[in-house]
């Protein structure tokens, strides 16, 4: 019995020892870079016709990439794996991801390249008009997103964390939910596809604050940081970013 | 890197009381598992008896053709595609993840639950039934009281590396935005953006149940096998 705690002991520093010397080479010098996505969060990254990511965030990595000089490999995963794989399988995200206090212990993000409010998406004729109608009601989400935490929130509020928000929206029309939180500009392809049985409503109605997207780096890696974020600023400032918003989101 | 390790830590297990959504995730773990492996083992019984079953002209019944092919179709698909195809097309108005999924994985199971039954009374000596037969017992007086006593010990060992397996699989219900042990610890990985923990803490809980399973089960097989010694 000893000997077996003890192999279990060893096995399991060697984990630990392994997981803490992979990586810690600075992204900043590298000519390739490998960009993780999840590419189900239209407009901001989908899937095209062609079968590779695009959207606003794509368009902008690879702006990103042009001024860095370096060459960008996007990955599409889900977006669990995209969490885990920030400075070891990527060496930036970008997924339309939320700035949070808690997510900054982990990860560094660089500035805010865009503003977004959540939407709440009901089936026509829903009773849903405000935040008080959302107590007690069935909602769905993508999980880990601004919409998972608002809603986990809600008193009495059912929270059904899905993969896509996609998924939650077939739910929506099978009649599983009583409404689908999720970002204004999906919420808006989402429902363009099912005019007549869905409608978006507007956050401001239900007192959703704003929050900023960003990418993200490795923890520490200073260096690639203030690349990615120079670069960053020098697109807001030649208007880049307006004419890539003006491109895919349309207002 | 203690310091570092023991926030992790903190933000993994602690803040929020997160070490309670791996317990309630255990639960709906346990809970798919249970409900699917009952629906298995019934399911999968009366499936090896229909493929078991012959027509007195020794051709192929038509009871044993609908169970081969369940079988084969079953063997033959994901179990995460029949669960997305349970839960979006088959039960799609249906509200309760738990028992869908348990329907789903229990359908899955019993095909694999019917190879080890029929294995396990294949394998009893063909001259028990002969000898039941003999002396006057009628076939299904004969399955019962002489063949499946026997054919138990085969099976039961098997039936609990099944329900292991069926264990760990449950870890696709996430899927179906059931919050089973993985999803949690995937939840909450999406809240603090650091995986390794909460990855770690979930295969630790995995880890610690099937090896108490296992111990329960190698007691079980030891009992079976007390009345070899003679």
């Amino acid at each position: 019995m000893k000997k077996k705690i003890i192999v279990a002991l060893v096995l399991s520093l060697s984990v630990l020892a392994l997981s803490a010397c992979g990586a810690k080479q600075s992204a900043s010098a590298k000519k390739d870079i490998i960009v993780g996505t999840n590419a189900e969060f239209p407009p901001f990254e989908y899937i095209d016709d062609s079968g590779n990511p695009d959207g606003f965030d794509i368009a902008l990595v690879k702006a990103i990439g042009e001024k860095l000089g370096k060459n960008v490999t996007i990955q599409n995963m889900e977006f669990d794996s995209l969490i885990s794989s920030i400075g070891t399988k990527t060496d930036l995200v970008i997924a339309g991801m939320t700035v949070t206090d808690e997510r900054k212990q982990s990860v560094d993000f660089t500035e805010p390249y865009y503003t977004a409010v959540q939407s709440v998406i009901v089936p026509v004729g829903s009773a849903i008009a405000s935040f008080d109608d959302l107590k007690g009601k069935k909602i769905g989400v993508q999980m880990g997103t601004t919409a998972d935490f608002i809603s986990s929130d809600i008193e009495g509020a059912e929270t059904a964390r899905y993969n896509k928000s996609i998924d939650a929206v077939n739910d929506l029309l099978n009649g599983r939910l009583d409404c689908v939180i999720v970002d204004k500009n999906p919420a808006e392809t989402f429902v363009a596809s099912h005019t007549g049985e869905l409608e978006a409503l507007e956050g401001s109605n239900f007192d959703f604050e704003d929050e900023s997207y960003a990418m993200a780096v490795a923890k520490g890696d200073a260096e690639f940081l203030k690349q990615v974020n120079d670069a960053l600023s020098e697109l807001k400032a030649d208007g880049t970013i307006d004419k890539l918003t003006e491109e895919y989101i349309g207002d | 890197m203690f310091s570092e390790l023991a926030r992790k830590f903190t933000a993994a297990f602690i803040t929020e009381n997160r070490w309670q959504l791996y317990i309630k995730g255990l639960g709906v773990t346990l809970e798919v598992s249970i409900f699917a492996a009952i629906i298995g083992i019934l399911l999968g019984t009366v499936l090896a008896l229909m493929k078991l079953s012959e027509r007195e002209d020794g051709k192929k019944s038509i009871l044993n053709t609908i169970a081969t092919v369940y079988v084969d179709i079953i063997r033959g698909t994901p179990s995460v595609l029949q669960l997305l195809i349970m839960w979006f097309i088959v039960f799609s108005t249906f509200n309760n993840g738990i028992i869908v999924s348990s329907i789903s994985f229990g359908l899955n199971s019993a095909a694999y639950v019917s190879e080890i039954v029929r294995a396990g009374i294949l394998a009893v000596d063909r001259g028990q039934t002969e000898a039941g037969r003999s002396i006057g017992m009628s076939k299904a007086m004969t399955m019962r009281y002489i063949v499946l006593p026997q054919a138990l010990k085969n099976i039961i060992p098997p039936l609990g590396n099944e329900f292991i397996t069926l264990l760990k699989e449950t870890a696709i219900v996430g899927y179906v935005s059931l919050t089973d042990l993985t999803r949690a610890a995937n939840m909450i990985a999406s809240r603090t953006y650091e995986a390794f923990m909460p990855l770690i803490g979930a295969a630790v809980i995995y880890f610690v149940v099937i090896k108490l399973l296992t111990i329960l089960l190698a007691h079980v097989e030891r009992r079976l096998r007390a009345s070899d010694k003679r």
